[in-house]
């Protein structure tokens, strides 16, 4: 097992999969994980998460550090979740907020294990709905499969992001336009971000998402 | 700096505050509709079985009787002898089976029937919470279409925001973006098909016909989510007026 980049704190990899360090030893997606010694890696399915397929794709930041705070837009079951909880260790701190009650009720049971995940049931189309929750934050990661996905991108950054931080955004072309092509519809993106913020590097999905990107972006 | 620690324990606790309160008849009727769909499938491929076996005792009956419940039901309550008599049967290909060989197919032609009578329940259920949740849009729907409809938008609320032709296509989404992408001809009609003045209709009307149907019901079911009164019999006398 040996790290993944040396940019990447808590992320590993061995010859097929990456891992990332369990913080409590305990798994909670029926995922496989690998003992060595006193530690236990969780291996981190590129199928499911598209963070991970992010990084099996080579990008060259994500932002993430021990200690960051990270608001988690779109958090659904809370699988990606796990693995940033890992990632940012006991000092960093994960707002997950989804809008489905059935999804959440997931999340809650792993919030109630890790230390380090407050569970936010609300609305992301409208930041000032949790501002009473949430506070500034290193990182806000989003994937939200919604057509005007963009827009809620650029508001959260406006109004969560600390400036220096990272934004993430897990991008699905199919539902923003079906009509049009996704490779044009990357770029279409990348200019509404281009105005507002910089982008930093993106990756397409293909083979483990079809017809998704990964944006990574810098506030001024 | 922020107490991470208690905004964490607080967190937690709305949360499951809200998770609790979001529950509503919408989940109700969501549940008890897919159940329903669920039942009627399993129904029909056990009985597709039980129609094999139940050949080898007496074939002909199964060709004379078309409709799965109305089989089940008859097996379960009537002997060989009796079945055979009533559908004027003279001669069978299949043989006696000893009370032995019997007994299993018997047993699932139990099970089977106490399906079909947990589907009623249901279905009497789902009426019950329909008419007092969304009493307009049962009315001229029906609790059953009422209830599909409900379920593919997700919640009254979200039904009551669509526009009509949003609802006209519920269902149809398949279609709907095969003619976005390349431009094949449009659906006309979801779920809504299986509104009786619909598929009763002449295949020409079919697309007029749930057009208008989806009018009325998305005036139904705003009245219904605003707490109107109630102008189903009203709005349903209007339609079949209008298709006559």
């Amino acid at each position: 097992m040996i790290l993944l980049d040396k940019k990447f704190p808590n992320i590993f990899k061995d010859k097929k999969n990456i891992y990332t360090k369990s913080l409590d030893k305990k798994t909670y997606f029926e995922e496989r994980t690998k003992r060595e010694g006193k530690n236990v890696y969780r291996e981190w399915d590129p199928k499911r998460s598209k963070l991970a397929a992010g990084l099996i794709k080579g990008i060259s930041q994500i932002g993430f550090k021990e200690g960051s705070i990270v608001l988690y837009l779109g958090a659904s079951h809370g699988y990606t979740v796990s693995f940033v909880s890992d990632i940012i260790g006991k000092n960093g701190f994960i707002f997950a907020i989804d809008i489905a009650p059935q999804v959440t009720r997931d999340l809650v049971r792993l919030a109630e294990e890790r230390n380090n995940i407050a569970p936010i049931l609300a609305n992301c189309n409208h930041p000032e709905e949790y501002k009473d929750t949430v506070s500034k934050s290193d990182i806000v990661y989003q994937d939200i499969a919604q057509k005007n996905q963009v827009q809620i991108f650029l508001k959260n950054c406006d109004a969560y992001l600390n400036s220096g931080g990272f934004g993430l955004l897990a991008l699905k072309a199919r539902s923003m336009d079906v009509t049009k092509k996704p490779k044009d519809l990357f770029k279409q993106v990348m200019k509404e971000l281009e105005e507002k913020i910089s982008v930093v590097d993106y990756r397409v999905l293909d083979p483990y998402e079809k017809d998704h990107a990964l944006f990574i972006v810098k506030k001024k | 700096m922020v107490d991470f620690e208690k905004l964490r324990k607080k967190s937690i606790e709305l949360a499951k505050k809200t998770i609790r309160e979001s529950i509503s008849e919408d989940n109700f009727i969501i549940n008890s509709i897919n159940n329903i769909d669920e039942l009627t499938k399993v129904a029909n491929v056990l009985t597709k079985r039980l129609r094999d076996w139940y050949s080898l005792y007496l074939p002909e009956f199964s060709k004379k009787i078309s409709d799965n419940e109305a089989f089940v039901k008859l097996i379960v309550s009537r002997k060989r002898k009796e079945l055979m008599q009533e559908m004027n049967i003279k001669e069978s290909m299949g043989t006696e089976l000893s009370a032995k060989d019997l007994k299993p197919i018997m047993e699932i032609a139990l099970r089977i029937n106490s399906l079909y009578k947990l589907k009623e329940n249901l279905k009497e259920y789902l009426e019950q919470v329909m008419n007092s949740y969304c009493k307009n849009l049962s009315t001229i729907t029906g609790a059953l279409l009422g209830a599909k409809l409900l379920e593919q938008a997700g919640s009254l609320k979200k039904l009551a925001m669509m526009p009509s032709s949003t609802v006209q296509l519920l269902g149809a989404e398949k279609a709907l973006f095969r003619h976005l992408k390349t431009g094949a001809r449009p659906p006309k009609h979801g779920t809504i098909l299986q509104h009786p003045l619909v598929s009763s209709a002449k295949k020409t009307n079919r697309g007029r016909y749930s057009r208008v149907l989806a009018d009325k019901i998305t005036i139904a079911v705003k009245t219904d989510y605003f707490k109107g009164k109630f102008i189903g019999d009203k709005l349903k006398t209007e339609l079949e007026e209008r298709l006559k």
